[in-house]
């Protein structure tokens, strides 16, 4: 697969949010403007690319068996890092979203890449998965904020929590129908899981 | 067992190594931390003061004035230690009305904490005398109140701000 291919795969294909429905705690939660989407946008990127580019450098050391308290070591780390970054640097943002920056570390979707390619693909996959994802977890939360922040004019329900579901689950129709669209256009069905060949 | 210590190993230098960045990143990132929470704070202070005054103080009284008073407090409260600080009608040494209660810094569980918020309605009610616990926040809430609590009486007896 193309460096190209796998960015698009893992960014808009097998995007993080409204492909796979990971990371939806952080999703939710501070999509309320598109400043505070965009700080935690950032976060994530800066954790899921700084893990998976040192667990794929690590692979060799890390053994099977301790893998995942392993992985969970180095996200924590640059999860605290990214913290203690915004918190210098960035003040104001720290304080509305502080606490989601600190959750990344559980975020499944960041664990998912590691396990599933940082572990296994050399740097220039794991980079490119990593680059790609952060990208399409951006582009999601980057929307979410911008609908709820522009609905929240006309309806002040879409900036508070309930409208947080509902305007996410209508993006995630609209998504859907998208990809429905496309794969018909094209005879691709590949959305749906397989059975191993 | 070769396997097990390799695994130790391996875990206990990740642990290590991730430790020392955390260490260096926190040492390197200090100065600014303590700067921007002091802006943050002065901010605060000088929305309660509703006047510009130097809140860069470190004691317990940032300002005193014939008719008005700041003072800081601390609490307890279900995180851990609070800060506080309250605006005070006075007449000399005797507190008359509550003008105002800020919570500067504290650790309270997030979303229970947003009646500390500066402009909840419930920190508002200090200003009319009548408050009450808040169901659901009752440790966080009533912490707060007895440190206004506290703060007042020991302005009551000259303690800050002597005649």
């Amino acid at each position: 697969m193309s460096a190209m291919n796998r960015f698009v795969e893992s960014a808009v294909r097998r995007n993080p949010a409204w492909g796979q429905l990971l990371g939806l705690c952080p999703l939710l939660a501070v999509s309320n403007t598109v400043a505070n989407a965009a700080g935690l946008a950032v976060a994530s990127a800066i954790v899921l690319c700084g893990s998976a580019v040192s667990v794929c450098l690590l692979r060799k050391l890390i053994a099977p068996d301790v893998r995942l308290p392993c992985f969970v070591l180095v996200v924590a780390t640059f999860t605290t890092l990214a913290n203690l970054a915004m918190e210098a640097y960035a003040f104001a943002l720290h304080q509305r979203i502080a606490l989601f920056v600190q959750i990344i570390v559980t975020n499944c979707m960041i664990l998912a890449r590691i396990e599933q390619v940082a572990w296994k693909e050399g740097l220039a996959t794991t980079l490119t998965d990593a680059v790609g994802t952060s990208a399409g977890f951006a582009a999601a939360i980057l929307t979410l904020g911008a609908v709820r922040e522009l609905l929240a004019v006309g309806f002040p329900l879409a900036a508070l929590p309930p409208g947080a579901f509902v305007v996410a689950g209508l993006l995630l129709a609209v998504a859907q129908a998208c990809s429905t669209r496309f794969q018909t256009a094209t005879g691709d069905d590949d959305s749906t899981v397989r059975p191993p060949s | 067992m070769r396997i097990a210590l390799r695994s130790l190993a391996v875990l206990v230098g990740l642990a290590a190594l991730g430790g020392a960045a955390v260490a260096w990143f926190a040492d390197l990132t200090k100065a600014q931390v303590r700067e921007n929470r002091r802006a943050a704070e002065v901010g605060i202070l000088r929305e309660l003061a509703g006047i510009d005054f130097d809140g860069a103080t470190d004691g317990d009284v940032l300002l005193c004035e014939r008719n008005l008073v700041i003072v800081r407090g601390v609490g307890n409260g279900y995180g851990g230690e609070f800060r506080i600080a309250l605006a005070v009608e006075a007449k000399g040494s005797s507190p008359l009305k509550v003008q105002g209660v800020r919570v500067i810094e504290h650790a309270e569980t997030p979303g229970f904490a947003d009646i500390l918020k500066a402009g909840s309605k419930w920190l508002d009610s200090f200003r009319h005398g009548e408050v009450d616990a808040v169901t659901g926040a009752t440790i966080t809430s009533q912490a707060v109140m007895a440190a206004v609590e506290r703060a007042l009486q020991r302005m009551e007896g000259g303690e800050l701000c002597p005649p």
